[in-house]
This record gives structure tokens, C-alpha cells and sequence, in this order.
């Protein structure tokens, strides 16, 4: 099997999944191919009301994804912050020759090689208005980059993260459909806010749905009592805040 | 709107096509430094001939926006001709697939996402109307997650290959009516984007 037709085969077998856990053992089988012991597949976000809608799929030492959460290392990490910078993927070592990194972002790079996230090559994955992404592919110390496998390492990465927004995407609307937590919109309402971001009138709205205007107004009417707003800036605002649309769906 | 200008088509749209290529010197030459012909200020290949379909976005006053350049697959084109070596399986050729090549839009444009979503909305449609199933294009590897972000069944043809330090691949995006309603839905659009949709001039 050449490396083409290894990234091939995923790209084919990640486009019929509609399952997030499914994609993370794809996933996982890739990184090994390729000939990474560890990925990491994420929007970059840092609270927990922007983490419900973005993608997650982390596959790190257990010791190293604890030191994560109770130091919040999430912010300062100068593998995600150098994605900001940089559209081209790069090796974790190649890092502090790069940029002058802070004392605490060496002592990042440390406490990872400590639990055993000794070198890595990431992918920036960015999409305009959207929250910055990357994929990370993890190795154990003493294990070597595979330098030949990272082309097929960058596809993978992009067609993953590109599985796991439309995967999250439809998550996010069932989700809606079900009235799960908090003040979640039902796939109309969602469907109206989504136009009022646009600028939308009811008409337009009306017309784009296929709706009559006073109903599109009783959508957003009953959008605007879920969250206990008076204006629909203040229900634009609140759903973005929530997550329950997001820039993605309004930029297009 | 989008012009779709080809063939006999061009003499009137002269002015704009010239636009067209000193902007795209501007962006592909001047600042990207891509090693490509120049005729003057004009960056003009050897693909800008008369099989090429050009789709040009205007601002309120005529001006260029943005355009991209679309290529019959059963002729010489740049991935056949240049990059062959980026098809692992041979160059996708057939009536029914086309090439997509120079999509940008013009320097210093105050919403250059618009100007690119319409464009991408304009190609969709014109796949549609012109019974293209499928699109092969170029993309450098920084780009390629907002390639597969429109929302397109996109798969790649060959590994990415290293060009002036950046990765370049060849990708193919399959195209259906339903890939057309789906992002006229995401992006609120009704109707064409395209101005007179139904006829291309011969050649």
C-alpha cells in the first residue's frame, strides 16, 4: 500500500462517518500508519461554552491532557499560539527557532516531553471566521519523525478536521432538534437567527425559507423568550455567545 | 453578479479582461512570486486561450472584483500540462471535467470573502448548467481547509509535492445539483449568481 493510497483510503472511509467516536479510531489507525504515536484534532478554544460546539478529538498521554486542564495550559501553548502565525505545518523542535518563546512556554514544552509528548509536528488548520485550528501529530521520546509521511500527515489533518466540522455540525443540530441543555433553538428558529445575522428582514427571510413573514416573526419572536431578550442584536449576540450559531454559518 | 465571458464573448469584454490580467500579475507575480509569464503588466499564459471560461465579479462601477479561470480537461491544461506528477492515478480527463485555476480576487477589495464565496457559487452553478460533474484544481496545502470547508465532496489526487518551499496538490471536487442547493441554503442565495447563465459564445 503506497502512502497515497493510505491517506486515500481514509479520506474515502472519514467522508461516510457521522459519528465523532467512529472518526477518532479512524483517526487513531491513521496516526499509526504514518508513524505518530499521538493526535490531537482541535478548534482552539479555552471556555467550556465555545468547547461544546468545536472540535476535540484528543488523543494524548493521560497525564499530559490532566497537567492541561489544571494549569490551563491551553492559552499560552507555543505549539497552538505559533498557528496564529504560521499557514505552513512544523516539528515542535523547530519551535525555538522560530520565535523567542516565553519562560513558560518553554516550561510547556517540558512538562509535555515530561509525560511523554517528546516531539510532535502540527498542521495549522485555518478557516476565515472561524476559530483557529490545528491537527497535532504526538511522538513518544525516542521515537524519530517520519519525515517522508509528512505530506500524507498534512492530508490527513485537513480531511480529518473537515470530517469532524460536518460531523460536529450535525451533532450540534440534532442537538438543537432534541431541545437538549439550556436555550437551545429549534432548526427553524436556528434557520431564522442565522438569516437575522445576515441582515434579513422577515420578508426576506420569509422568502428565503419559503415561510410567511408573519411566521418567520413568531420564530424569532420565540427565539427571543428562550433567551429572555428584548432586541434581536441582544438574541444574535446571545446565540453566537452560546454557540448555538456560529461565524461559519453566517459568513458564507 | 458574475460575468461569464468566453469565446467570441471576449472582444467586448476586452477592457475587463485586461483588468483581469494586470490584477492578476499584481497578486500571482508581484506579491505571491509565482514564476509565471508576463506580457507587460499582464500576467497572460499560455492556458489563457480560447477554450478558456473566464468568471468575473464587478464592483458597482464596472471594475474588476475577482474572477477565475475555468479549462476544459479534454484540451491542454495546467494540471495535464505542468503538474501531471501530482495525479498518483493519471490526470482526470472528459468532457464532464473541468479545471479551475487563477481564482482571486483584486488587491485592496473591501470584501474579498464575498467576492469569493460568489465566485465558488458561480462555479458551482456553471458545473450545473453546463453538465461539468466534476473539477479538478490545484490548491497549495495552507489553503486546502477552506477548500474542503465550502462543504463540497473534495478528494485528493496524489500526494502534495514541495513547490518554491510550499506544498502543492491536486485535489478533485465532484459537483451535483444537490452540492449547488446545498450552499445557495448555507449562504442564503435564491437564485443565479451568473448574468445570462444559458449561453456561452464558440470560440
Amino acid at each position: 500500500m503506497s502512502a497515497f493510497g493510505d491517506v486515500d483510503d481514509f479520506v474515502k472511509s472519514a467522508k461516510g462517518l457521522s459519528r465523532m467516536d467512529e472518526l477518532a479510531s479512524l483517526l487513531a489507525d491513521a496516526v499509526e500508519t504514518l508513524g505518530f504515536d499521538y493526535v490531537a484534532l482541535m478548534h482552539h478554544v479555552t471556555t467550556p461554552e465555545r468547547a461544546r460546539w468545536a472540535v476535540q478529538v484528543i488523543d494524548y498521554p493521560d497525564a499530559w491532557r490532566a497537567l492541561i486542564r489544571q494549569r490551563g495550559y491551553l492559552a499560552e501553548d507555543p505549539v497552538l499560539t505559533h498557528c496564529q502565525s504560521s499557514a505552513a505545518a512544523f516539528l515542535w523542535s523547530e519551535l525555538p527557532s522560530r520565535f523567542a518563546m516565553s519562560r513558560r512556554q518553554q516550561e510547556i514544552l517540558q512538562s509535555a516531553m515530561a509525560c511523554g509528548l517528546a516531539e510532535g509536528f502540527t498542521v495549522p488548520l485555518n478557516i476565515p471566521g472561524e476559530f483557529i485550528g490545528s491537527c497535532s501529530f504526538g511522538l513518544a521520546p525516542g521515537r524519530e519523525a517520519p519525515r517522508r509521511a509528512l505530506p500524507a500527515a498534512q492530508y490527513v489533518g485537513c480531511f480529518a478536521f473537515e470530517a469532524a466540522r460536518r460531523i460536529q455540525r450535525t451533532d450540534a443540530l440534532l442537538d438543537a432538534e432534541h431541545g437538549a441543555a439550556g436555550h437551545r433553538l429549534t432548526p427553524r428558529q436556528f434557520d431564522c437567527v442565522v438569516l437575522v445575522a445576515q441582515g434579513k428582514s422577515d420578508w426576506d427571510i420569509a422568502q428565503l425559507l419559503g415561510l410567511a413573514a408573519d411566521t418567520v416573526h413568531e420564530h424569532i419572536e420565540a427565539a427571543k423568550r428562550r433567551y429572555g431578550v428584548a432586541t434581536r442584536t441582544q438574541l444574535v449576540v446571545r446565540t453566537l455567545f452560546d454557540s448555538q450559531i456560529t461565524f461559519a454559518d453566517i459568513i458564507r | 453578479m458574475l460575468q461569464v465571458i468566453s469565446g467570441s464573448g471576449r472582444a467586448a469584454a476586452a477592457p475587463l479582461l485586461a483588468q483581469m490580467h494586470r490584477d492578476r500579475k499584481t497578486v500571482f507575480v508581484d506579491r505571491l512570486g509565482w514564476r509565471v509569464p508576463v506580457v507587460g503588466d499582464q500576467e497572460i499564459d499560455q492556458f489563457d486561450g480560447g477554450d478558456a471560461v473566464y468568471l468575473v465579479a464587478t464592483d458597482e462601477a464596472g471594475a474588476h472584483a475577482g474572477s477565475l479561470r475555468l479549462l476544459p480537461t479534454e484540451g491542454p491544461h495546467l494540471l495535464a500540462d505542468v503538474f501531471p506528477h501530482l495525479c498518483e492515478r493519471g490526470v482526470p480527463r472528459g468532457p464532464d471535467i473541468w479545471e479551475i485555476t487563477r481564482l482571486f480576487t483584486t488587491p485592496e477589495h473591501p470584501d474579498p470573502r464575498s467576492v469569493r464565496r460568489q465566485l465558488v457559487l458561480g462555479m458551482v452553478e456553471f458545473a450545473v448548467l453546463h453538465g461539468i460533474h466534476r473539477y479538478t484544481c490545484l490548491t497549495h496545502v495552507p489553503y486546502l481547509s477552506s477548500v474542503l470547508a465550502v462543504g463540497w465532496d473534495c478528494e485528493p489526487l496524489g500526494l502534495p509535492q514541495d513547490d518554491g518551499g510550499v506544498l502543492l496538490g491536486a485535489v478533485v471536487i465532484d459537483v451535483t445539483p444537490e452540492t449547488l442547493l446545498m450552499m445557495r441554503a448555507r449562504r442564503g442565495v435564491t437564485g443565479s449568481v451568473l448574468l445570462r447563465p444559458e449561453t456561452l459564445d464558440a470560440a
